[in-house]
């Protein structure tokens, strides 16, 4: 058999063998929606789940302990991008577990179950990117698709007005980030973030404006994604419009994304701008740890809570990334994983209350819940409790890691105003438990059955707990996961 | 000679995995099901305790650590055990009376809603107690110490819709945190001191800190090392074994369920501080001061506690004052340095102590939960097992020979007389001598009241007057036996009161200066013949006792009735105990509670929760939260115009600043 050669040499393309995973089902299932009948739509749902759960399969696979590029270097698998993309599969999952009884109802399901497959292809890419135009792609293709998520229950007139604004305010976003890396571009003349971030170390002072300018654009457009204040003003509108399985999602996956590939662009890109970075993060995390949990505590509605809830948590993560190292980016990954958990199950609680009817999403909604459901009720209140920081539950290691990363880098005082807020923080997510347990039940309570999703909040409750009690795993392994980029 | 760790490690384990069953699954367990649980973990413990003390009596211990539970830089904490003929005596009585108890409860709870429950509380003590007297350091001491006052705390409180009960509860446990914390403080003071808390290392380690003349400046006072922590140690015990001033709380514990009276509040738990004084003889023997000041506050237990008995009329606290009165009179003899004998009357006390409270509570059970002595009376037509098993109780109590309680208390008293500690053994003997008249005399008082005098039960209660099922009957005769045996079986088959420590039952597990030991004076005063006690004063003082109360209440006299109208002022204040209660409360209770209120209405209602955190931090941040709320108009152009302030700003920042 003659040998076949190619002309050019063949791109490496293992390494991107759950994104191609990813792609080939998520079109696969746009098609096959078409040809199933009505009543077997909810197929396309776990035709979804099982792809991703190949795609974990095969992440766990491709990954080793070494950096691997594919596509001629702009495309890199390392542990950091393993270990986020299970992240994201993690959350791709619970957004569709949580979508199983919500968008039962929906036509054309098949194809937002295909959105959200083709969000999280850009999310995977994004984290794997070693270049700006690959971050920028993927960041986009995420950004599409949530939007039509976001706005898809088009008759509803709330979603479709959340959708809009998160869709302008994202462009925005976009043209911020884009024209922040034309400046870095036209100083290095090179779009890939190593050779960006040797060109930057080498430049004189004169040329400190165009840095600082492509810097705060940069940072802004990437701001507007994880949702950090002041750039976070979208978050609580496209939250509260959004299907809740999807607010759930986008609470959780684009965050992991954007700060994996904030870290990656902060290391590779702009090690030499490390003191300019750190004071505007310094800023960004007052900022939204201050918005967020002070304006929770005004809010009525527990979705709009829990988008505040979100922007003060990056701002917690944001302090892992400010503290930097093996120990702030690992403190920063714990915080991710462990708020995957916590937030999910938060949500998947909200979920299974809807009523026909009435929306179970305002904070009376939850009054007398413990006399009903005391299992749910004691699941939200491990979250709660949770999300608050209290110890011994995932979440207090997880702020124990960034302020202690943060400590440890010499910013004591962004840690002590962690503490203040987080502090002020516990009291809307306490207000919760306080509802489900010492109020009483005004409406009665008609529980979604739907045994999935029963087992995932068991299940989620567990992992928290877990955590909780045996942090030292999750914390080695997110050490580990450092080994490709620190 | 070792012995097998396995069994050793049974003995505490067996109840402790009995209490967790029938804690964990009660709500599941029928009554049956409990109740046997627990009485075969409890019985089984008591063979393997009989078993090991066999052992030991053939020359067998056991000391070594099983793990370690905490290392913090050069504090160890060690988990371990130290098996000796002090221990192991301890844990022969402390197995058999709560097996005892165990069958009893199956017939003096029945019924109860609460019935696991209970069964799980007394196996748990039980664990805890063995805890206590088999650990070979100072932390297994003080996790059976807390461990058996929280169970006493929960078992007081047993009924806990019963406000008393619940007040009783607490009042035991906040007395007993009072002598906690000296105790806590001598634990301390040994570790800072000798640098461990192994028993072992740190009796060896006393004699060269006594001869370096560590002293230490307490509140003024210069204070020796040994000394402070002896002391601070004997303020533990006297409040678990409730001696003046901290014995408030033994009283008012008799609101819990009878059974608990037994074995916790008579027979083992406040026993515990007169084991640990034993158990660290080599650190007491070389404090003069700590041993003077163990035997005038158990003189004056033991005396002011029999006169308040003189007149009580619950049959439940007349034995529970008599408790404290013969946990004295342990304290005296260990004050004297007579440890073995010291430990000799608590296992005597623990059995006919045990035996009365069982007994007075089949008496209660018969007449619907009456407890007043003056509502009895001719009970021994009805119940012959309970008045005679009782009988033998009140004469071991009395001291009348043969029974136990003689051989005992005489030896203390004998002791006492001998050893010369300049006023406070001279104080101690006249103090136990009295105490014997009176206790004689409050005993078959209460004896004569419940079972002989004129006949006042009241009619309801007339028609249910039954004698007790076996399941009560049976513990009562085991223990009449060891009420009667236990005394001349200690003497004649141990030798626990041998003069030699070589020749004592004791041996090594005690120790004794010989300068100090009044057994070595007393027996140089002459030879011990059967026929001795005719010519001592206790023997007479006790039959006195008697005599006087079967003149008095054997038949219905006016004689009571006159001598308290003779002495009005007497009576009353023997009647309100001396009035410790109300003197606690005005003294120490009313203050607290006054700068309570203050704190709490002052400080923190009206500054913190007023002016700090409504008027400041919760008002700023409410504001602030209604102003964020603003802030999100919902139009889109002011979003955007948000973000361009803030790159605004933040290039504005970064350009200016450098």
């Amino acid at each position: 058999m003659a040998n076949i050669t190619f002309p050019f040499p063949f791109p490496v393309i293992l390494p991107v063998l759950p994104e191609i995973i990813v792609a080939v089902m998520a079109m696969v299932i746009l098609i096959w929606d078409l040809f199933l009948p009505a009543e077997r739509k909810q197929w396309t749902a776990y035709a979804a789940i099982a792809t991703c759960l190949v795609a974990i399969d095969a992440t766990l696979r491709t990954t080793g302990a070494d950096a691997q590029m594919a596509f001629y270097g702009q495309f890199v698998l390392d542990p950091f991008a393993g270990f986020t993309k299970l992240l994201i599969i993690g959350a791709t999952i619970y957004g569709i577990v949580l979508s199983l009884d919500y968008m039962k109802s929906e036509k054309n399901i098949g194809e937002y179950y295909s959105l959200m497959l083709f969000s999280m292809l850009g999310m995977m890419l994004m984290v794997s990117a070693t270049n700006f135009i690959i971050m920028y792609l993927g960041l986009e293709l995420m950004a599409l698709c949530l939007y039509v998520l976001v706005g898809y229950q088009r008759d509803v007139l709330r979603s479709s007005e959340a959708a809009l604004k998160y869709f302008i305010l994202g462009s925005l976003a976009s043209c911020m980030l884009l024209y922040g890396i034309s400046f870095l571009y036209g100083l290095s003349g090179s779009l890939d973030f190593a050779a960006v971030g040797q060109a930057l170390g080498s430049l004189g002072d004169n040329s400190s404006m165009a840095v600082s300018l492509g810097l705060v654009f940069i940072i802004a457009g990437m701001a507007f994604k994880v949702s950090l204040a002041p750039f976070h003003m979208w978050t609580p509108d496209a939250y509260e419009g959004a299907p809740t399985p999807i607010t759930a999602f986008m609470g959780v996956a684009p965050k992991v994304a954007g700060f994996a590939i904030l870290a990656r662009v902060v290391i590779d890109a702009l090690p030499s701008l490390q003191a300019d970075y750190v004071t505007i993060f310094s800023w960004l995390a007052v900022l939204s740890m201050a918005v967020g949990n002070i304006a929770a505590i005004a809010q009525r509605n527990i979705k709009r809570m829990l988008a505040y809830s979100t922007i003060g948590h990056v701002g917690f993560i944001l302090l892992g990334l400010i503290a930097g190292g093996p120990e702030g980016y690992s403190a920063m990954l714990v915080y991710l994983a462990v708020y995957l958990f916590m937030n999910m199950g938060a949500f998947a609680i909200i979920i299974l209350m809807r009523r026909e009817g009435i929306q179970g999403e305002l904070l009376d909604d939850f009054a007398g819940m413990s006399k009903v459901r005391p299992g749910y009720a004691l699941a939200m209140g491990l979250f709660m409790f949770s999300l608050a920081g209290i110890p011994f539950l995932g979440g207090f290691w997880a702020k124990y890691a960034v302020l202690i990363a943060a400590v440890h880098a010499g910013h004591l005082y962004l840690a002590l105003i962690g503490i203040l807020f987080s502090a002020v923080g516990a009291f809307y997510y306490i207000r919760v438990v306080k509802y489900i347990y010492f109020d009483e039940e005004r409406v009665a309570f008609d529980f979604s059955e739907n045994p999935l999703m029963q087992a995932t909040v068991a299940v989620t409750a567990i992992v928290v707990v877990a955590i909780g009690i045996f942090p030292q795993p999750l914390m080695d392994i997110c050490r580990a996961a450092l080994g490709g980029i620190v | 000679m070792t012995l097998s760790i396995t069994e050793l490690l049974l003995i505490p384990a067996l109840p402790l995995i009995a209490a967790l069953l029938t804690g964990i699954f009660g709500w599941a367990l029928k009554e049956k099901l409990s109740h046997l649980i627990c009485c075969i973990g409890v019985i089984a413990a008591a063979a393997l305790s009989v078993h090991v003390f066999l052992q030991v009596l053939d020359g067998a211990s056991f000391h070594g650590n099983i793990w370690t539970w905490m290392i913090s830089d050069n504090f160890i904490v060690p988990v371990g055990l130290m098996i000796d003929r002090l221990s192991a005596i301890m844990m022969v009585t402390v197995t058999i009376v709560s097996a005892c108890v165990h069958i009893y409860t199956i017939g003096y709870m029945h019924g109860d809603p609460g019935y696991s429950r209970f069964f799980s509380y007394i196996s748990a003590f039980t664990f805890s107690m063995l805890v206590l007297v088999m650990g070979n350091n100072f932390f297994t001491l003080f996790f059976g110490w807390e461990a058996v006052g929280l169970f006493s705390y929960l078992l007081i409180g047993f009924w806990f819709k019963r406000e008393s009960a619940n007040v009783a509860a607490m009042k035991a446990f906040i007395v007993n945190r009072i002598g906690d914390f000296g105790f806590a403080i001598g634990i301390l003071a040994v570790f800072y001191y000798f640098g461990t808390i192994e028993y072992k290392a740190v009796f060896e380690a006393v004699p060269a800190l006594v001869a370096a003349d560590f002293s230490l400046d307490f509140m003024g006072w210069e204070v020796s090392a040994i000394t402070f922590m002896c002391v601070a140690l004997f303020i533990g015990a006297m409040g678990k074994s409730a001696q003046v001033p901290l014995h408030v709380w033994l009283p008012d514990s008799m609101e819990g369920p009878t059974p608990i009276s037994a074995l916790i509040h008579a027979a083992t738990m406040v026993t515990a501080g007169v084991f640990m004084v034993a158990r660290l003889s080599p650190m007491f023997e070389y404090s003069e001061f700590a041993l003077a000041m163990v035997t005038v506050i158990g003189a004056i237990t033991a005396w002011m506690c029999a006169t308040i008995g003189l007149v009580q009329n619950d049959i439940k606290r007349v034995i529970a004052y008599s408790t404290c009165s013969q946990l004295g009179y342990m304290f005296v003899a260990c004050g004297v340095s007579a440890y073995s004998v010291g430990i000799f009357h608590l296992m005597t006390h623990a059995y006919f102590k045990a035996l009365l409270f069982l007994a007075a509570g089949s008496v209660i059970h018969a007449v619907m939960a009456e407890q007043d002595i003056r509502k009895m009376g001719q009970l021994r037509k009805y119940m012959p097992v309970t008045y005679i098993t009782m009988l033998i109780g009140a004469i071991a109590l009395a001291g009348v020979p043969p029974f136990a309680g003689f051989w005992s208390k005489d030896m203390i008293i004998e002791a006492t007389m001998v050893r010369d500690m300049g006023w406070a053994s001279e104080v101690a003997y006249w103090a136990v001598l009295s105490g014997v008249f009176m206790t004689a005399f409050y005993t078959f008082r209460m004896f004569f009241l419940t079972f002989h005098n004129s006949d006042r039960v009241d009619e309801h209660a007339k028609s249910h007057l039954h004698e007790s099922p076996k399941v009560i009957t049976v513990p009562l005769i085991i223990l009449a036996v060891g009420a009667m045996l236990a005394g001349w079986w200690g003497v004649q088959a141990l030798g626990i009161t041998n003069a030699e420590m070589a020749n004592n039952y004791f041996g090594s597990a005690i120790f004794v200066m010989d300068a100090h030991n009044p057994l070595i004076t007393l027996e140089e005063h002459g030879s011990h013949g059967w026929y001795h006690f005719i010519f001592t004063a206790p023997f007479w003082l006790a039959i006195g006792g008697i005599g006087l109360a079967f003149f008095m209440y054997f038949r219905e006299t006016t004689h009571p009735a006159r001598i308290a109208a003779t002495f009005p002022w007497l009576h009353s204040f023997l009647l309100d105990k001396w009035r410790w209660d109300e003197m606690n409360w005005k003294v120490l209770v009313m203050p607290a509670r006054c700068l309570g209120n203050i704190l709490w209405k002052k400080g923190d209602l009206g500054m913190i929760d007023g002016k700090i955190i409504h008027g400041g931090i919760v008002g700023t941040v409410l504001a602030g939260a209604a102003k964020l709320r603003n802030l999100q108009t919902g139009y889109v152009y002011h979003y955007a115009f948000a973000m361009v302030i803030g790159v605004f700003g933040l290039l504005t920042y970064l350009l200016l600043g450098s």
